[in-house]
């Protein structure tokens, strides 16, 4: 039932990946049309707490989670120079894993949720998870195993850590909450889950593929070795100790605030590590930027990176905190390393990985540049507005100004983020669009090919 | 370590490890969090009373999404009118937190203090009526009972009476030393 073909985990991963990207996108911009109109699809299963979860939950866990894996199914056994260490079980994994997500989406729906931000599912759906996860992690590790090729390239190191990192970090963050003590500690515990599910996961497998394309992408060998390592043991060390500055300026002991707070600020040094590393090694390629659409959505990715990533220990700061927290700024913030640096990487993988597995160039290079501007032009129409709103607000709340005036200053704004967002979205038909049809494409090729072979014999 | 992933793992392993000794298990043995204060004890609510089942349906209709109940020492937050300033035995009986992170809409710790029970019931069915302007979606989908739940909850959420006082007096003497 399970296909062992060549390359048909990294190829089916991908194009789940893309249909979620479509229906965890159009979450999204039901969430933002909401705030413009409350009423808009008002009801029992689509009220907007409901909606906001599920686009949270599915933009991470089903387009980019699968996105990652399809990348990885590509870039591990050829960074160790051998097969994958099972195709069929690649594609089990996939279709349990879909049906995994599926569940969590209708719990959703119904009002189930664990209310843990970046962990929303409840602990039914949540358990099978772990299950898909660890069978993709398996996999993978298995591949490891019965490498060729004795160095493990940087890339390598990150997602071997992240594989490890995601299973172990979603067991702390779901642990049963009747089991631990609740209130506060319980907040603790979600929060490391929400944010290691950004650091240990969404950064590191980013950071690998970027390690992975660059080099692949301008024909020039990595920049530095010795700062790779550097930055990918600065990211292990300090970005787990991140979540409890959740609760900064609350009610957590000042030693807890300083535990989360010192860290998060440090993790300036594996960001200039990894970025230093990233554009050493573009050195002399900035041009093909201007040709190459995947090489130009990993060097967007990068530099949205490092706004993600000046922003982050920024915000760190507690007098930084008390002015931005809880308001749009952080809604602005939290689509940067999701969206503006790790999707476009994953574009970029897509658009480099696909062609070679499917035997055939992307359908179409135009739609390829229509991605890109509308992803680009969008997500900064999106981003700026957020993040204006969120100081406009924060400072009116400092000055007291009532709370409702605050919601109707915020009108422009929330229409800019919609625009925006509308853009982002449109964008990624572009990208369904053509994936579909270079697929098809390579499909009828194939079996003219054979046709013609055939006829010749 | 270049040649050995199981090297790697290990010691990746360990460093988390240590991220989750300081950030979740140390935090256990802090009294200060993990022993209920008096006002958090008025949020200890009998199983199946409306307060609880009031809270499940916060819950499922995704409040937390859009209120927070997390009020800081900030200016942000006191010339907001919160209310007192959170302490960690405040939520020792919260199971889920619902701290939250985003205020799409007001603060509501201590919402219990500014409204009566009319007011909660006609935002909650037409929050236009009671806040021109808002953006908060109309709950009237929600049944009798469900809704009455729903503002027992809100109602409950108030500091004690001592703690009132105390946040008043504080009010007051920053006020005349704004004067001064």
């Amino acid at each position: 039932m399970f296909t062992d073909e060549k390359w048909s985990s990294s190829k089916n991963w991908f194009i789940a990946a893309v249909f979620w990207i479509i229906i965890g996108m159009t979450m999204g911009l039901l969430t933002a049309t909401k705030q413009i109109w409350p009423e808009l699809l008002n009801n029992r299963w689509t009220t907007y707490g409901h909606v906001r979860s599920a686009h949270v939950m599915l933009v991470i866990y089903a387009w980019l989670s699968m996105a990652y894996v399809g990348s990885m199914f590509y870039m591990i056994p050829k960074l160790a120079k051998t097969k994958v260490y099972s195709e069929k079980l690649g594609n089990f994994a996939l279709v349990f894993y879909n049906v995994v997500i599926l569940e969590g989406f209708f719990a959703l729906l119904f009002g189930q949720t664990e209310v843990i931000e970046y962990g929303e599912f409840p602990l039914w759906v949540d358990v099978q998870l772990l299950v898909a996860i660890g069978l993709v992690a398996y996999n993978l590790f298995k591949t490891v195993g019965r490498r060729q090729e004795k160095m493990l390239y940087v890339s390598l190191w990150y997602f071997l850590g992240s594989l490890l990192w995601l299973p172990l970090t979603w067991i702390v963050g779901n642990f049963p909450a009747q089991w631990i003590p609740s209130g506060v500690q319980q907040g603790l515990m979600g929060w490391f889950l929400g944010h290691n599910a950004i650091g240990l996961w969404m950064t590191t497998v980013g950071v690998g593929q970027i390690y992975y394309l660059l080099p692949k992408l301008t024909g020039r060998p990595l920049y530095s070795h010795q700062l790779s390592m550097i930055g990918f043991w600065a990211i292990a060390t300090f970005y787990v100790w991140n979540g409890p500055h959740h609760l900064m300026n609350g009610p957590i002991p000042g030693w807890i605030s300083k535990a989360g707070v010192i860290p998060s600020i440090v993790l300036l040094i594996p960001v200039w590590a990894v970025l230093a590393n990233f554009w050493g090694t573009m050195k002399g390629s900035w041009s093909q930027t201007r040709t190459s659409v995947p090489l130009r959505f990993t060097v967007a990715g990068t530099i949205f990176y490092l706004f993600a990533c000046l922003q982050g220990p920024l915000q760190a700061l507690p007098s930084v905190s008390s002015v931005i927290k809880f308001t749009h700024w952080t809604v602005g913030h939290a689509h940067m390393g999701p969206f503006g640096a790790f999707s476009f990487t994953s574009f970029a993988a897509i658009y480099y990985i696909l062609p070679k597995i499917v035997g055939r160039e992307m359908f179409s290079k135009r739609a390829m540049e229509a991605h890109f501007w509308f992803s680009t032009v969008g997500f900064l129409v999106f981003a700026f507005s957020l993040w204006i709103a969120g100081v406009v607000q924060g400072f009116a709340w400092i000055e007291g100004v009532p709370f409702l005036q605050t919601v109707l200053m915020m009108e422009p704004y929330v229409q800019g983020r919609a625009i925006g967002g509308t853009m982002m979205y449109v964008a990624q038909f572009f990208l369904a669009w053509n994936m579909y049809k270079t697929i098809k494409l390579a499909k009828l090729e194939k079996k003219q090919q054979a046709q013609q072979q055939a006829a010749s014999a | 370590m270049e040649r050995k992933p199981s090297a790697v793992l290990i010691v990746a392993l360990i460093l988390w490890t240590f991220g989750v000794a300081g950030t979740v298990i140390l935090p256990l043995f802090d009294q200060e969090i993990n022993s209920a204060t008096a006002s958090g004890e008025l949020r200890n609510y009998p199983e199946d009373s409306a307060e609880a089942r009031g809270r499940e349906i916060y819950i499922q209709n995704g409040c937390q999404t859009c209120h927070t109940q997390f009020v800081r020492a900030l200016p942000a937050d006191t010339n907001q009118n919160l209310g007192p300033v959170t302490k960690g035995g405040d939520y020792k009986y919260d199971l889920p937190h619902l701290l939250g992170s985003n205020r799409t809409g007001p603060d509501l710790m201590w919402v219990g203090l500014k409204y009566n029970e009319d007011w909660q019931r006609q935002h909650l069915i037409d929050p236009q009526s009671t806040s021109p302007g808002t953006i908060m979606p109309s709950f009237d989908y929600l049944s009798n009972q469900e809704l009455d739940d729903l503002v027992a909850y809100l109602m409950s959420l108030k500091p004690t009476e001592e703690r009132l006082e105390e946040y008043k007096k504080e009010r007051e003497e920053a006020k005349s030393m704004d004067h001064n």
